[in-house]
């Protein structure tokens, strides 16, 4: 709990008034500085990975690696003109990306970076809080489309609101199957409960369904219907350019981030490992799920709008539903 | 070739001979342009598709056309011959016959302004709809007009 | 009148739109997520090519010839130099006629790959693209030897070609077809065509019948996949091509998986014959000397041919100038993409762009 330590450093030298400024203001900053490099990484980790894949380099002129490479296109679009149609709606227009960023932010805030203690601020029910800025994103999205004033942009938001309520109840199905095993909605609580057994073992089915639908509710590719780009060019974020573009792809990324180490808590034990430290499986785990997730993108092509929902509601909803009526019932005999 | 002798056995008044120098090609002459859709729904029997629709313009008396038909089955190409009137440029159009031959006729209008009677959406097919002129006729020439056109006159 | 059309949206997929291949435009109207109408536009890249046809030399045309279809130039002017000699009344000599098939065939690999990375783009699988483009710089490398040109190789001329294979050409291309058959059957088939999210968008979506086949008069690779086995290479043959031994690759479906299955497999017949022709290329002169302005008495010329896209055709008419007086070119596409009007009709936005992509038209062909 980054926000005690330094509310108890501050304190021991000035005023409690002043210190929750102070440490408020830390853990912002630091927050931020997450956030935004967040982003920067794994878009090089994205880059690269897809360079590898598809036989060519990937960023390699801009620094070490092609590392600054995202650092420099971040200086590009936050250098780029406003350019958007005539006809939008400003307020909408302009309030979806800050929200959408601000969420990601939300989520970087809450979640435990590895450890009980490495977490900015301590919420109970952090995994619900976690859903939340996950679930709130179809209004987002059909706000953006309706927004723009643009009919790729409408269809773009229609799909994605589709898509995205689809599967967040399979989303929030799982969630609670794995609430109800570890007997928590915390997240740390229940990467603890599975120091013997890791909740994959038990639950193999639902951690497919899981990765399925966080893919399709972060609208990352193989699932990236609404914003396809040889259909709708970029779907709901069609009329966005400059940093209000860019905002999009610092949720993008922490939101796989944040998938990436749901997965790795809910279902791998969360640091539980031998020998090594805490963190570093933490890491190690998180690490190779990303990577996985990411490289789906590269490997699968777009399935069509409907067929995704078909398989959400035929599919993934009845088999994490009773996924959790057999952990319910195997919890209460 | 047995198909295009019994076109040319039905209306042997109508349809002469042209002799061919292509591989597999018959070339037959309309001498009367009313009678093209009998023709064609003659040949129809025959030949599947119209392969292609070549006009020649011969000023200052005739637009030649040329209808080629072929067909999936069978190698042999048979090309109808028609000369239609320079000052009058139209004809029956056979798109309602064989459907390959809608846009053909849609090009053929566009290029030299021949009029496809019967043709259920007779518009330009290439160039925009205020283009000025028809470019493939032999008098066509590159005017200031053509020179300068923008197309900003469009609407939308 | 108007709560009936409430929910329909008009929108214009192209002219500038990443799926179109070019610059295409369907004017679309969709009831929420179904086509209900379309109106293709095309015309955006029309360059008058009968016209200049007619207002230049013959030898003058073969670059424009070769950039008709931009995708298969060779095949093009493959065409042309043939239309002219054909009226011109000369034998072009048979090692020359070897080369030309030769490299007609890898025009068609290097089109067809260019289909596949193509197709995996528009369903979003950008890696299916980039690996397209892989093995298809390996045979742009080798006309770029042959030839000096990439994409527009200016290799034919009329009377036969403009230089000989250069040394060791046909052991590098072995080595390359190796390559190329072993990928397109192993790497290929685990990203497109045995992958299920693949077959998913691609089997059962656009069904050509065989009565749409008649209507629009569509050609190619296209009705092969619909169980027409209608090859000009076979059927009325050309070149080299009654001298080589190769199948006629056809489906029954006539979906997209069908018209993919179906260029797949005419990739690996293209190898097939590459091979045959490399080991019987007979020895000699590759060209007959053919002046660079001359005239051809009156005569109607007529030439087709089986390019990638279907069967492309040249009536050339001359009146005994330097010049043809007309020249009618048959490009495929132009007949092709009339089929949209009946395709897209009830299938959803993303399988537009599947259809039109298994359609394989090129604009600069259909615009001519």
């Amino acid at each position: 709990m980054i926000y005690d330590f330094f509310y108890d450093f501050l304190a021991a030298h000035f005023s409690p008034l002043l210190s929750t400024i102070g440490s408020w203001l830390i853990v912002f900053i630091i927050g931020g500085l997450i956030t935004l490099n967040v982003p920067i990484f794994l878009g090089w980790v994205d880059r690269k990975l897809s360079g590898r894949i598809q036989a060519r380099y990937g960023p390699v002129y801009t620094g070490p690696f092609g590392l600054l490479q995202n650092v420099a296109d971040v200086i590009k679009l936050m250098g780029k003109r406003f350019l958007t149609n005539q006809v939008i709606d400003p307020l909408i227009y302009n309030i979806v990306p800050i929200a959408i960023a601000l969420l990601g932010f939300f989520m970087v805030f809450i979640i435990p970076w590895g450890n009980a203690n490495l977490v900015l601020l301590y919420v109970p029910f952090n995994l619900l809080f976690i859903y939340i800025a996950l679930a709130v994103s179809p209004l987002l999205v059909l706000l953006a489309g309706w927004g723009e004033n643009n009919k790729y942009a409408m269809l773009g938001g229609f799909r994605g609101a589709a898509q995205i309520t689809t599967y967040e109840l399979s989303l929030l199905i799982v969630f609670i199957s794995v609430a109800l095993l570890s007997g928590s909605y915390d997240i740390t609580t229940i990467a603890a409960a599975q120091s013997s057994v890791w909740y994959v073992l038990y639950l193999p089915i639902t951690l497919v369904v899981f990765g399925i639908s966080s893919l399709a509710v972060i609208e990352r590719g193989p699932f990236d219907i609404p914003e396809a780009t040889q259909e709708l060019q970029a779907g709901w974020k069609i009329e966005y350019s400059g940093i209000r573009y860019g905002l999009f792809f610092i949720a993008e990324y922490v939101r796989l981030l944040v998938i990436s180490m749901l997965i790795v808590y809910l279902f791998f034990g969360g640091g539980n490992g031998l020998f090594l430290p805490n963190y570093l499986w933490f890491w190690i785990k998180t690490s190779i799920v990303t990577i996985f997730m990411m490289s789906l993108r590269w490997v699968f092509n777009r399935p069509r709008i409907d067929q995704l929902i078909n398989i959400g509601f035929n599919w993934l909803l009845p088999l994490a539903v009773v996924n959790l009526l057999i952990v319910g019932a195997v919890m209460f005999f | 070739m047995e198909s295009s002798d019994t076109i040319k056995g039905r209306f042997p008044t109508l349809l002469s001979d042209v002799v061919s120098t292509n591989r597999n090609e018959t070339i037959i002459l309309l001498s009367d342009k009313t009678k093209l859709k009998t023709i064609v729904s003659e040949i129809k029997n025959h030949f599947d598709i119209l392969f292609m629709l070549m006009v020649v313009d011969r000023p200052p008396k005739v637009f030649e056309m040329n209808y080629i038909f072929t067909s999936y089955s069978k190698n042999d190409i048979l090309t109808l011959r028609v000369d239609i009137e320079h000052d009058d440029p139209s004809v029956d159009s056979i798109s309602n016959l064989l459907g390959s031959a809608d846009w053909e006729e849609r090009e053929a209008y566009d290029m030299f302004g021949i009029d496809f009677k019967g043709h259920k959406d007779l518009r330009r097919v290439l160039l925009p709809e205020d283009w000025p002129g028809r470019p493939l006729r032999k008098d066509f020439e590159v005017t200031d007009e053509v020179r300068n056109w923008t197309g900003l006159d469009l609407k939308f | 009148m108007e709560n009936k059309n409430r929910n329909k949206i008009t929108i214009n997929i192209g002219p500038v739109h990443p799926s179109t291949h070019g610059v295409l435009k369907f004017v679309v109207e969709i009831d929420q997520d179904t086509i209900k109408k379309v109106e293709p536009e095309i015309g955006f890249v029309h360059r008058g090519v009968e016209k200049m046809a007619e207002m230049k030399y013959f030898n003058s045309f073969m670059p424009i010839a070769d950039k008709l279809d931009y995708i298969s130039a060779l095949n093009w002017e493959v065409l042309y130099a043939t239309t002219v000699e054909n009226a011109l009344g000369i034998t072009v000599p048979p090692r020359a006629i070897y080369i030309r098939t030769l490299m007609c065939e890898m025009q068609r690999m290097m089109s067809h790959l260019l289909f596949l990375a193509h197709m995996g783009e528009d369903l979003g699988n950008t890696t299916l693209f980039m690996w397209g483009f892989r093995e298809r710089e390996l045979l742009m490398d080798l006309t770029e030897e042959v030839s000096g040109g990439r994409l527009a190789p200016m290799y034919v001329s009329i009377g036969g070609l403009y230089y000989d294979l250069p040394e060791g050409f046909s052991e590098r291309l072995l080595s390359t077809l190796n390559i190329i058959e072993s990928k397109v059957k192993n790497e290929y088939k685990a990203l497109s065509y045995e992958n299920g999210l693949f077959k998913m968008r691609m089997v059962g979506v656009g069904v050509i019948s065989k009565e749409q086949i008649v209507k629009y008069g569509i050609t190619g690779p296209n009705i092969r996949a619909s169980g027409v086995k209608r090859d000009i290479r076979k059927d009325d043959p050309y070149l080299a091509y009654d001298k080589v031994d190769f199948d006629v690759m056809t489906e029954t479906a006539g979906d997209c998986y069908a018209r993919f299955m179906v260029r797949v497999n005419e990739i690996l017949e293209s190898i097939k014959i590459i091979r045959q022709i490399i080991k019987d290329i007979p020895s000699g002169e590759v060209k007959v000397k053919v002046p660079w302005i001359f005239k051809i008495p009156p005569k109607y010329t007529f030439v087709r041919q089986e390019t990638p896209r279907g069967e492309a055709a040249m009536y050339m008419v001359t009146n005994g100038d330097q010049k043809p007086y007309r020249l009618k070119i048959r490009a495929p596409s132009f007949y092709t993409i009339q089929a949209v009007k009946e395709l897209f009709v009830g299938s959803k936005v993303a399988d537009l762009v599947a259809i039109l992509g298994s359609l394989d038209p090129v604009p600069g062909e259909i615009d001519r």
